[in-house]
């Protein structure tokens, strides 16, 4: 550990907001991922002089910086590995300006998610790309992962609504990138590589988004299957099916089971659930929509076929996936659910072939894995519960997370749909992007030249996950 | 008293539980102990983490840690916001009590009482959750049992009962705010709301004072009015309610839970204050009526905000506060004039 001149850091960020309290580097050490580690100290930054200040400072004296928002990333993204300064960016949290006419808003990176939408909404407008993690994932941290979410089938992910931002870079220089306008063709699309760079590239001090109309009608349906593979196919048709739903979520049976034995929510006991959700400003082209969906899920064999626009029964519909978490924690003493192989995307018709793949990983590996994801983004989730006390269940866990991001990269599907690399999933993506790494070391080497920025992420971190950090479980050997 | 040496006694059952929060941080922001630091290291997860640590051998207990552990207003919000049913404020309890009587003992936001207690005992009676007691001469506070609800602090005649963190919810504070609010020109009333009847959280969670612009514009905050949380109704105490009036505030509304909805009774409290309060105000020249309790139900902002605006239409009836104090006024002026 390199001695951290603190006094010079308190004069750039003012006597309270530094910290360097064991215990308070412990808490930074983690994110939502397996990993931990703990940075040397942690600096809140008010303002874009301090993060410029800071960036100097590390920049001359070489030490790492890790840019965390909420630290709500599940692959050990913000996990200071190699230790260093954690920069938390919550202190920046302003919306900076809400601009209808222009259809843009400019915010600070620590500003959370749904605290903007809270915003807008009065506008009658919304900031869509918004994760399930939107009560606390700040924007700083979206555009480092290039968050997406439930309704991302529609209306994208971060990148998609980023029109421009400031950015610090190592050193302390301040550029300004992209545009508040619609489009641009004005050369590199810097702007759009800073995101999902997972902080290595730059800090984001600030970012213009647009935003979209609030639609009048939303109506959300479900259908039950019996076989996964059937639920698959619906999806495939769905998607091919000259329509664009707002929402299209898979729950598979272990999910089923888990919400069931835990919460006595009496879901059916099938192969898999799809959520299916349309949204317009014309109630007829959402119907028309709505039915199309009804149609291919009955066409493949879905059961008990629902569907509402009205708000408490939509909720009521939605209620098992969000219990999803819950559930999982709940669904048995002696299992912790860990955030591992946590998201990948195939192409649609692979989806349930993709489901299947994780039972069958997962049985052969004595371990509980359960599928579930946006599948109408190609996206699928899994959730790894297992003894975390065990050494031979992580053993199970790496096997397992090979098998499966193997085949992911079998179909031509991709290591990270929306959580991003981090150090977790550092060897499926160095695999899959085996020819562009050096490219992408060479950027990195134009953006941060002394490998200050978040260090040992992305294609730098190890191959094995297990032993990249320390593991935040008590394992016993 | 003899110390006792720092053991993991209580928190060791919880081991397998502090592995089932997936640390995806849905505690954070329903926090008021986080909303007003906005430090990370204050929010609900943090505890757990710093738990963790201490259970796993890689942190050594500290004062440091156990003022964390001590810091909870108990409002459960973290627990109803928990994706994974962590019972955290059961596990917080238990930690408490691994540090109680040790050299890491300390206070937090529970309460403390002061050299000037003359063992009136009226706290003692009082504290909804028997967290209190006469031992040895003095009075105690067990605080295991104390869930900081605030209520012995404000009924202390003595002002002799206090906390060491108070995040926002102390008299000093909440005057700043007041005064520097009534300074405004359009400004009229003060509105003070429990975290639980109306939950907007404490006014601090937009980090700044009101220089920020953080505030969304969705909350851009009226005029004319200025809504105050505090942790409790409870914590009111009346020279607080008559803080507004002497800045020249036209009115003050009180906005608790419905009787029988409150953990602490401190919507009991609130409300016989406010009833003798009347009295003094009416012995002030001011109209009794500029200071009124309303009862809200949880979360119920549309109802909340009906009541504000009822209010802010009766005030606005009575005019300013200045006309009808005058003599107060004059006092004032000739005091200032002599100095
Ligand atoms: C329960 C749960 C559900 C989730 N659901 C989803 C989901 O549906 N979709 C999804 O996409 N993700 C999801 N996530 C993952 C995660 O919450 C999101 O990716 C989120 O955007 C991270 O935001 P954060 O503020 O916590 O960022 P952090 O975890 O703090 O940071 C994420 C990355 O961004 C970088 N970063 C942060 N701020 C800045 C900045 N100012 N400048 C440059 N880089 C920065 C960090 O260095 C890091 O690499 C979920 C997580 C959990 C725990
Ligand atoms: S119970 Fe304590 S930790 Fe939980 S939200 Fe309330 S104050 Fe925070
Ligand atoms: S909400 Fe629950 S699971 Fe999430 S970080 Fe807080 S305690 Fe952990
Ligand atoms: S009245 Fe409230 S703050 Fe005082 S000791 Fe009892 S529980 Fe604690």
């Amino acid at each position: 550990m390199k001695t951290i001149n603190i006094p010079k850091l308190k004069e750039i960020v003012g006597e309270n907001n530094v910290k360097d309290n064991p215990a308070d580097l412990f808490i930074y050490g983690s994110d939502a991922s397996v990993h931990r580690a703990m940075p040397w100290v942690v600096v809140r930054p008010e303002n874009v002089e301090q993060v410029q200040g800071l960036m100097k400072f590390a920049d001359e004296e070489q030490i790492p910086v890790i840019t965390r928002g909420s630290g709500s990333g599940m692959c050990g993204q913000t996990v200071p590995s190699q230790g260093g300064i954690t920069l938390d960016m919550k202190g920046m949290n302003r919306i900076l300006e809400i601009n209808p006419p222009d259809v843009y808003c400019r915010v600070e990176p620590g500003v959370v998610d749904d605290d903007l939408n809270l915003a807008l909404k009065p506008y009658g407008v919304f900031y869509p790309p918004t994760p399930a993690s939107s009560r606390t994932a700040t924007i700083g941290g979206e555009i480092g992962n290039n968050a997406s979410g439930v309704r991302s089938v529609k209306y994208g992910a971060t990148r998609d609504s980023l029109l421009g931002m400031k950015v610090v870079l190592p050193g302390g220089k301040l550029i300004t990138l992209g545009t508040r306008t619609r489009v641009e063709a004005t050369g590199y699309q810097i702007h759009k590589l800073i995101v999902g760079s997972e902080g290595t590239l730059g800090v984001v001090v600030e970012a213009t988004l647009k935003f979209v109309p609030i639609p009048k009608f939303r109506c959300l349906g479900m259908a039950n299957f019996d076989r996964l593979e059937d639920a698959g196919h619906a999806i495939a048709d769905i998607m091919a099916g000259g329509i664009v739903p707002s929402m299209l979520e898979l729950v598979d049976n272990v999910a089923i089971k888990a919400v069931n034995k835990t919460m006595n929510l009496g879901l059916p006991d099938v192969e898999a659930v799809l959520l299916y959700e349309a949204d317009g400003m014309v109630k007829e082209a959402v119907d028309y929509e709505i039915d199309t969906m009804k149609n291919m899920c009955a066409k493949h064999n879905g059961t008990g076929l629902q569907s509402s626009y009205d708000a408490k029964e939509r909720a009521k519909i939605f209620m098992g996936r969000k219990k999803l978490f819950p559930a999982l924690s709940k669904f048995s003493e002696l299992h912790a659910s860990t955030s591992l192989a946590d998201d990948m995307a195939v192409p649609y018709s692979k989806m349930a072939e993709m489901a299947r793949k994780i039972h069958d990983v997962a049985k052969r590996n004595n371990i509980i894995m359960t599928a579930y994801g946006h599948c109408g983004s190609g996206c699928m989730h899994t959730k790894i519960l297992m003894e975390t006390s065990h050494q031979d269940q992580w053993e199970s866990a790496r096997k397992a997370v090979t098998e499966i991001y193997e085949y992911v990269r079998s179909v031509n599907g991709t290591t990270s749909a929306e959580h991003g690399i981090g150090l977790s999933k550092a060897a499926a993506f160095k695999a899959e992007k085996a020819d562009s790494l050096e490219l992408m070391r060479a950027i990195k080497k134009a953006f941060d030249p002394n490998n200050i920025l978040n260090p040992g992420k992305l294609m730098d971190a190890p191959d094995d996950w297990v032993t990249a950090t320390d593991l935040r479980y008590i394992v016993e050997s | 008293m003899q110390k006792r040496k720092f053991e993991l006694n209580h928190l060791l059952k919880w081991r397998n539980t502090l592995d089932k929060c997936i640390r995806c941080g849905y505690c954070y922001e329903h926090c008021p102990v986080f909303k007003h630091t906005r430090w990370e290291t204050d929010a609900p997860r943090a505890k757990l983490i710093m738990l963790y640590g201490l259970l796993s051998c890689q942190l050594e207990p500290s004062k440091y840690m156990a003022d964390k552990i001590f810091s909870c207003f108990n409002c459960q919000q973290c627990i109803s916001a928990c994706s994974s049913g962590v019972p955290l404020t059961e596990i917080f309890t238990d930690a408490r009590a691994d540090f109680v009587n040790t050299e890491f003992d300390t206070t937090g936001t529970t309460s403390v009482t002061g050299s000037g207690c003359g063992n009136c005992l009226t706290c003692v009676r009082a504290c909804p959750h028997d967290a209190r007691y006469f031992k040895d001469g003095h009075i105690v506070t067990d605080s295991i049992m104390c869930q900081s609800c605030g209520i012995c602090t404000s009924l202390c005649p003595n002002q002799s009962v206090s906390s060491t963190h108070t995040y926002g919810t102390d008299r000093v504070y909440l005057n700043r705010l007041i005064t520097d609010f009534l300074q405004k020109q359009e400004a009229k009333v003060i509105v003070f709301g429990c975290n639980w009847s109306y939950y907007p959280d404490l006014q601090s969670s937009s980090y700044e004072t009101e220089s920020s612009s953080y505030i969304p514009i969705y909350e851009k905050p009226d005029p004319e009015y200025k809504i105050l949380i505090t942790m409790c109704g409870g914590r009111l105490t009346m020279p607080l309610l008559l803080d507004p009036f002497l800045e020249n505030g036209w009115g003050v509304l009180v906005a608790c839970c419905p009787e029988g909805e409150c953990e602490n009774d401190g919507n009991l409290t609130s409300a016989k204050r406010v009833k003798k309060l009347k009295p003094i105000l009416t012995s002030l020249d001011i109209d009794p009526d500029r200071l009124e309790l309303v009862n809200i139900a949880h979360g119920d902002k549309a109802g909340f905000q009906k009541a504000i605006d009822n209010f802010m239409d009766k005030i606005k009836t009575l005019g300013p506060l200045v006309d009808e104090r005058s003599m107060n006024q004059q006092i004032r002026n000739t005091k200032y004039s002599t100095d």
